[in-house]
């Protein structure tokens, strides 16, 4: 099921209680978060959600990526209620997620390749033989040219394509939640269309994944 | 003085890491910027340790000589204990920080100002491991090569210089030199100039990991703040040094006997 860029109808489908199967993310905040509410989204679909006020955004952020669970949010992830899990079961959780930042989350002084490499080289070393093959299919995928894209650094890069190197860092790592924050933001109408093919890319390399596109309202 | 004993508690603590963490320099992205620290601070800086060594050991000659009408075997001597032993770990200590203790510093405040510290804890990995460790490693093996260099150029140029000036051959200097120095002087300023990088990488990565504000005006704080308390720790071990070896003698190996 993809309803990539279609806003979250959450209202009439949410549960009375926060449910944790089959769930990719759940969790309710107050009605001055300017959110759509309580969030329910299953596992496996995109979707996109709006959280008007910044500072629940950073908020919710904070409680799907730190480490120590925010005692004051009820939230659900990949079928499991953060606050029941000890601190092992948080790391395990943490692996199986990822973020794409509106800027692409990028460190200024690495190309795109290292960009893209720097998560796989720490964590799996052994992955790196032959990945390059990999890696120019995927940007070639999302609609970049790698002999063009990986040598950049990222000063020298569009707002697309950071997004672009983000991404396909997230896409080797293969998580079952990703969050993309503010995906049009910055970018002209020709990128705008370009989230779809993100998150149909990302469904065809992990079809239970979920897709989860944060935005505030004026990055619409 | 309580933000004093913070700092110093949270700096024992990134040391404590750092030496834990030592094996993550095994991974490729660690090995790459190690690899990097070393180039920067190690190869690069490498014509300015030598001409400035050269100048200081010129200078000391000359200024002995010629100012206090010594002679030649006090001018090797003075060569061995201020040049061999004192002025060329900390005039490296010097330029490493004020070269590479200083971009550390700045580099990191600005990556963590700019989100990049938090993007990379969003990918899981620890800052620590990767900007932390790498330049430890980096700037104490830098330090240790570019003293030895430094060492090399000044006493060699010095000697140079006073073979000009003085009545005594380059050759009859050299193997008065050799008489006086011992290996331990080499051990002593080897492990002397591993402290001293080992001290400015991890108070330089405190301080640009921990800017104090997220403006940015923060970055030039935190390299002042580096900078300052860089020099610090490096007089204060070198008086460590100084008194391990001159005060207790280590153990007898070395005199301080004129």
């Amino acid at each position: 099921m993809n309803c990539a860029n279609q806003p979250a109808a959450a209202t009439t489908q949410v549960p009375l209680a926060l449910e944790t199967s089959g769930v990719g993310l759940a969790c309710e905040l107050p009605a001055d978060s300017g959110s759509d509410g309580r969030i329910w989204i299953p596992a496996g679909v995109s979707f996109r959600i709006r959280i008007a006020n910044p500072a629940y955004r950073a908020r919710l952020l904070a409680a799907i990526f730190d480490l120590v669970p925010d005692p004051d949010l009820r939230l659900v992830l990949l079928g499991a209620e953060v606050s029941a899990l000890g601190m092992a079961e948080r790391i395990a959780l943490r692996a199986r997620l990822a973020f794409l930042a509106a800027a692409g989350g990028l460190l200024s002084n690495l190309s795109a390749w290292e960009n893209i490499v720097l998560p796989l080289g720490c964590h799996h070393p052994q992955r790196l033989q032959g990945i390059a093959v990999e890696v120019d299919a995927l940007v070639s995928e999302l609609g970049g040219v790698p002999k063009v894209l990986l040598g950049k650094l990222p000063e020298e890069m569009t707002l697309l394509e950071k997004k672009l190197t983000g991404f396909v860092r997230i896409l080797l790592e293969a998580p079952d939640l990703v969050l993309v924050e503010n995906f049009a933001a910055g970018l002209d109408s020709a990128g705008r269309t370009r989230l779809p093919y993100f998150a149909n890319t990302y469904h065809a390399r992990h079809p239970g994944g979920t897709f989860v596109q944060l935005e505030d309202v004026l990055g619409e | 003085m309580i933000g004093a004993y913070r700092e110093l508690e949270a700096c024992m603590l990134l040391l404590g890491h750092v030496l834990r963490r030592l094996p993550v320099l095994k991974l490729p992205p660690m090995a790459q910027q190690l690899t990097r620290e070393i180039y920067f601070t190690g190869v690069s800086a490498t014509a300015g340790i030598v001409t400035r060594g050269a100048f200081i050991g010129t200078l000391i000659i000359v200024y002995v000589i010629e100012v206090l009408e010594a002679d030649a075997a006090l001018a090797v001597k003075i060569l061995l204990w201020v040049v061999l032993r004192e002025m060329g770990p900390l005039l490296a200590a010097f330029l490493v920080l004020q070269r590479s203790g200083t971009a550390i510093a700045t580099e990191l405040a600005l990556m963590q100002i700019t989100g990049e510290i938090a993007s990379l804890r969003q990918m899981r990995v620890d800052p620590r491991d990767y900007l932390v460790v790498p330049r430890v490693v980096g700037l104490a093996v830098s330090t240790a090569v570019l003293t030895f260099y430094v060492q090399v150029i000044a006493v060699g140029g010095g000697m140079l210089l006073s073979a000009l000036v003085v009545n005594a051959t380059f050759a009859e200097l050299a193997d008065s030199f050799f008489v006086l120095a011992s290996p331990i002087d080499i051990v002593y300023s080897l492990l002397k100039s591993l402290a001293f990088g080992v001290g400015i990488a991890i108070i330089s990565c405190y301080h640009g990991l921990h800017p104090p504000g997220i403006s940015i005006n923060a970055i030039p704080k935190a390299a002042i703040s580096a900078v300052t308390q860089s020099t610090l720790v490096v007089m204060l071990l070198n008086v460590v040094f100084a008194y391990l070896v001159f005060g207790v003698l280590l153990f007898g190996l070395v005199t301080a006997e004129i």
